[in-house]
């Protein structure tokens, strides 16, 4: 089972669908949590994208395992106190925008610090929750600034992002405080990039995984091109589609392109071996 | 693999959020763009806080593009120690 619907699922069918996750009494917790962090946090933290600086890498490079799985876990344990995030479905994300407010499209501060987009072509980040009135507050938090959207508006912008190939996430500040819902790519998102350049789990995989159905796959390989997470390739002696379903984290993008509707997205539950594989 | 030090001279580099040349040379995302200030309240970070630095050490290449598509020549990038910029 997954451990945040466990801990902050309250009866809830997922831990994100748990209204008084979204709840504003939540939010001080990570103020105080980014202030204790410091100036020292900066920019490795704050601008770099990055969970674990030069330090893990030194230890990895070295082959100090003990001192990688150390870091680590302090580093899985500090991103999941405060910011982490987790992959949902287009269906997930439609059920999350009905059931908090306000909603705001935003820029996104990791294509900011990978590439340094300028804020006008960045605004592929939603904000939601009592956080969005605070962006004249903090301008730069908040660069570009915030365009609210209503349920419908929000429904339409992040179908388009699923089209282009954005990946669907959401985030916590605070945790369970839920108030990001990224869309994510690979190599521009410091999510996708810290779980699977580093090894450390600051974004989860969801709650499904795709299957292909052979028999329905016509090998077109559309989905190819979609997979951020190196799970889908396309076998050159089957002439289908393949996805490791170990690799797969249940975002369905890969599915969006499926003409034939060869792709399913089964839950994570279902299958014993992969029901922990988080 | 040996990972590289990766300096950049904030003098020389002065505004790398409007430049923002080496991020797009960067074939694999090394360098972040980050702030030598946290934010503040009611106003913009000046661009001059604004700082490159290396953060994905693991995936530099060594390839220099960085270092030569620098306008200011600000980035210095060393292998083992051994110089190769």
């Amino acid at each position: 089972m997954c451990m945040w619907c466990e801990r902050f699922g309250e009866g809830c069918e997922r831990w994100y669908f748990n209204p008084s996750n979204y709840a504003r009494r939540l939010y001080k917790v990570r103020r105080a949590e980014t202030e204790s962090a410091g100036a020292e946090a900066n920019p490795q933290a704050a601008g770099g994208m990055a969970a674990a600086g030069r330090e893990y890498l030194e230890a990895a490079e070295r082959g100090d395992h003990e001192t990688v799985e150390r870091l680590k876990t302090e580093a899985e344990q500090r991103s999941w106190a405060i910011h982490f995030g987790q992959v949902l479905t287009i269906e997930d994300v439609h059920q999350i925008l009905e059931l908090m407010y306000p909603i705001g499209l935003m820029t996104c501060a990791c294509r900011r610090s990978m590439r340094g987009l300028a804020d006008e072509e960045n605004f592929t980040c939603i904000g939601m929750g009592p956080g969005m009135y605070k962006w004249e507050r903090w301008p730069d938090t908040y660069r570009g600034g915030v365009q609210f959207l209503t349920p419908e508006e929000a429904k339409e912008a992040i179908d388009a992002m699923n089209r282009r190939g954005l990946v669907q996430c959401i985030y916590t500040f605070g945790t369970p405080y839920l108030a990001g819902l990224c869309n994510c790519d690979y190599p521009d998102c410091g999510g996708i990039r810290t779980v699977q350049d580093m090894g450390i789990k600051v974004l989860w995989k969801g709650h499904h995984i795709a299957e292909v159905d052979p028999d329905l796959c016509n090998g077109c390989a559309l989905c190819v091109r979609r997979c951020q997470f190196k799970a889908l390739t396309f076998s050159p002696s089957t002439l289908k589609a393949y996805i490791d379903p170990f690799k797969c984290f249940g975002c369905g993008l890969c599915r969006t392109v499926c003409k034939p509707d060869a792709v399913k997205l089964i839950d994570r539950a279902s299958r014993p071996a992969l029901s922990e594989v988080w | 693999m040996p990972l590289p030090h990766i300096v950049v001279d904030d003098d020389r580099c002065n505004d790398p959020l409007s430049c923002r040349i080496c991020l797009l040379a960067c074939p694999t995302r090394v360098l972040g763009l980050g702030t030598s200030v946290g934010p503040e309240k009611y106003k913009e970070i000046d661009p001059h806080r604004f700082v490159v630095r290396g953060v994905r050490y693991q995936v530099c290449s060594g390839c220099l593009k960085c270092v030569e598509v620098c306008p200011t020549g600000a980035i210095e990038i060393t292998f083992d120690g051994s110089k190769t910029a």
